[in-house]
């Protein structure tokens, strides 16, 4: 057996809407896999139909070897469900939410109380066992819908956004939770909407929007294939001829941001604090430029719209506004000190400038569109990878949170990929 | 591929073994939290209390009309109590358990099964609280323990039976509102519109009809001839059949829709 999990091709309609256009995704057996996208990417249609919860409409998928579809009885013997909502029941205490699944699997009263008794203490949550799980934190009841699923000890686990929701704290305990169980071997794919959490866990990543692979890497794969430097600048005045300027020598149509400067370092997440804004929030879209810096200066319904949305200014109808910073892709080093001269050649003073890395939000964010039900219509871009790149260029809100160092990707313990499973 | 099913404890318990532990699991928050308890408690107390003890006010006769009420809002009790069967399958929908449940390699029938059984154990003390309450307002049992025992099994079996229309519902429903929503609007009128609180004397034709046609106002007969005497005539076998025909039409229909949902 080559992958613990397998899918080609999964399309599943409910109504005319395609939830999954074709999606196909593999994990190896001690793998972390990440699937990411924004909401209603079908992420979580996805997990449903692994998880032998829903039928796909087409395509197969194999869990532990087994078709979901055609043997899900045996699909179910192999894995653990962590559902986005937490899907304990609430009216019973810790304990017994853990025994009744126990003896659900045909456990001894025995040994199904001995087995609650061990979650309880891995999962820290050995105090409140005998309390309703109506009365736990946020954190704490995740925590006991990952026990749930692991009552089985179970190979192949999926958890559907498991940190959606909670505090940092709370997400860190959950990360360590899941490095624990991987170190002891299981694979897991688990749904996420933020770049940090995938960065953090998976050794691969897929990304998801509209039902469609946009791009498949690992993390790092991905950050090098999404970014452009961006130079950024804040003329002091005469903002429509900077923007002009920077139109002419990039070829590009810078993005304007009214107010203050971007300057966020390229480690500082904004997923720190995360809301599904962060996801949707368009960002980045140099995967776009890179589109339009072919010759494709024409600007799609799509741009217009986000611009509309955003609140930046399509060029065509520039106005006074004179505080701004515009932003382009780098797409030629050279281009940088033809930017200067050619600013300095009008006379341009400039506030602030900076020539700056994507973020990692940027990066992925470029792989993905966004994800408003208006823009699903307009025609999209379409990259080299299969996926659909956004125009939206108004980069995210500068994180509250102190930028704190990332560990990078290599640092990580190497996963148990050798590990056999058959 | 051993290996890897090994870890996982083998199901060795049957759908019924399943089903008898989600029933205690729908049964034990009675226990962690007695306010649940005297909350289901409360209801057929307060209705007979305010049934019986109002209407013996008005009429100025007590004991008759403890008589006379108290099979016929034990009845209305009891049909109520029915909503539970599908307002808590449309929770565990609705909060993800049943989600949990089908991810596990357990009958798909358990959690069906685990529902009504304690449904029907719920209903069983629901019977017995308001015989109670009955009792102390007033009404006496008049007839033998058989009959008595055959009154109460029939109330179980027509709530059993119009428990899968419940379930049906419950899963049909988008929310728990939507599934209360509907059932009143199919009780009120099987309740009210029925020979268990007024006779079918002094009414208006058309409701007369109705009352003649309503199996409520069978099932409220049946029960007062089987607990305080008088004639049973053809009540008893009109709500078996009923009670027959409700589960002949909603016992499909639920299992359907489950395993739709299921799927």
């Amino acid at each position: 057996m080559t992958y613990a999990i397998e899918a080609e091709g999964l399309i599943k309609r409910y109504g005319d809407k395609a939830a999954l256009d074709g999606v196909n995704l593999t994990a190896r057996p001690g793998e972390v896999l990440a699937v990411l996208g924004p909401n209603g990417a079908g992420k979580t249609t996805a997990v449903r139909i692994l998880a032998t919860l829903v039928s796909p409409d087409g395509g197969s998928a194999r869990v532990g070897g087994h078709d979901v579809v055609a043997r899900p009885r045996r699909v179910r013997e192999l894995i653990g469900l962590t559902g986005q909502y937490a899907s304990v029941d609430e009216n019973l205490t810790g304990t017994q939410n853990l025994m009744m699944i126990g003896r659900l699997l045909g456990m001894s009263r025995a040994d199904a109380r001995a087995r609650a008794v061990g979650l309880l203490d891995r999962f820290r949550l050995t105090e409140a066992g005998d309390r309703a799980a109506r009365t736990y934190s946020g954190g704490m009841r995740r925590r006991l819908d990952l026990a749930v699923s692991m009552v089985a000890d179970p190979r192949i686990i999926f958890m559907d956004e498991p940190t959606t929701g909670l505090d940092p704290r709370a997400r860190t305990e959950l990360w360590d939770i899941v490095r624990e169980q991987v170190a002891g071997g299981s694979t897991v794919l688990l749904t996420t909407q933020y770049l940090e959490e995938a960065d953090q866990l998976a050794d691969r990543i897929v990304v998801i929007d509209h039902g469609r692979v946009a791009a498949d890497g690992t993390p790092d794969q991905l950050k090098s294939r999404a970014g452009h430097r961006r130079l950024e600048i804040r003329p002091e005045r005469d903002l429509r001829k900077a923007h002009d300027i920077l139109t002419q020598v990039t070829g590009v149509t810078p993005h304007v941001t009214r107010g203050q400067a971007t300057h966020r370092p390229a480690t500082a997440e904004a997923t720190n604090r995360p809301s599904k804004d962060a996801m949707s929030r368009p960002a980045g879209g140099t995967a776009a430029a890179e589109e339009r810096a072919e010759g494709a200066t024409e600007r799609t319904a799509d741009e217009r719209t986000a611009d509309e949305r955003s609140g930046a200014m399509p060029g065509r109808a520039y106005g006074p506004v004179e505080d701004g910073v515009l932003s382009v892709p780098i797409i030629d080093p050279a281009m940088v000190p033809e930017v200067f001269r050619r600013l300095e050649d009008a006379g341009i003073t400039l506030t602030e400038h900076a020539l700056r890395r994507p973020s990692l939000d940027e990066a992925f964010l470029a792989l993905v569109t966004t994800p408003s039900p208006e823009l699903s219509t307009a025609p999209r871009l379409s990259t080299g990878t299969g996926g659909t790149a956004s125009a939206s260029r108004q980069a995210p809100p500068p994180s509250s949170e102190p930028p704190a160092p990332r560990p990078t990707v290599s640092s990580r313990q190497p996963q148990s990929s050798g590990r056999s499973m058959a | 591929m051993t290996s890897l099913a090994s870890h996982r404890a083998r199901p060795r318990s049957g759908a019924l073994i399943q089903g008898l532990t989600l029933a205690w699991r729908s049964l034990v928050p009675l226990r962690n939290e007695p306010g649940r308890l005297v909350q289901l408690l409360l209801q057929p107390i307060f209705m007979i209390m305010l049934f019986v003890c109002l209407f013996g006010v008005m009429t100025g006769n007590q004991t008759g009309t403890a008589q006379f009420l108290l099979p016929g809002v034990l009845v209305q009790v009891a049909l109520v109590a029915t909503n539970t069967t599908g307002m808590n399958l449309a929770e565990d929908i609705g909060n993800g358990v049943f989600d949990r449940f089908r991810s596990l390699p357990i009958a798909r029938s358990a959690p069906l099964i685990g529902r009504i059984l304690a449904d029907t154990l719920t209903m069983l003390l629901t019977v017995t609280a308001s015989l109670l309450t009955g009792f102390v307002v007033g009404f006496r049992v008049r007839t033998s323990l058989a009959e008595t025992f055959a009154g109460v099994t029939l109330v179980l079996l027509f709530t059993f039976a119009l428990s899968w229309a419940s379930a049906w519902i419950g899963l049909k429903a988008r929310s728990v509102a939507s599934m209360q929503g509907m059932a009143t609007a199919v009780l009120l009128p099987l309740t009210f519109g029925s020979t268990a609180f007024i006779p079918a004397t002094n009414v208006p034709g058309w409701l007369r009809w109705w009352m003649d046609v309503n199996p409520v106002s069978h099932l409220a007969a049946s029960l007062r001839a089987l607990l305080t005497g008088g004639p049973l005539g053809a009540h008893l076998w009109i709500t078996l059949a009923w009670a027959i025909a409700i589960a002949a039409v909603f016992f499909p229909l639920a299992v359907h829709s489950y395993t739709r949902r299921i799927r």
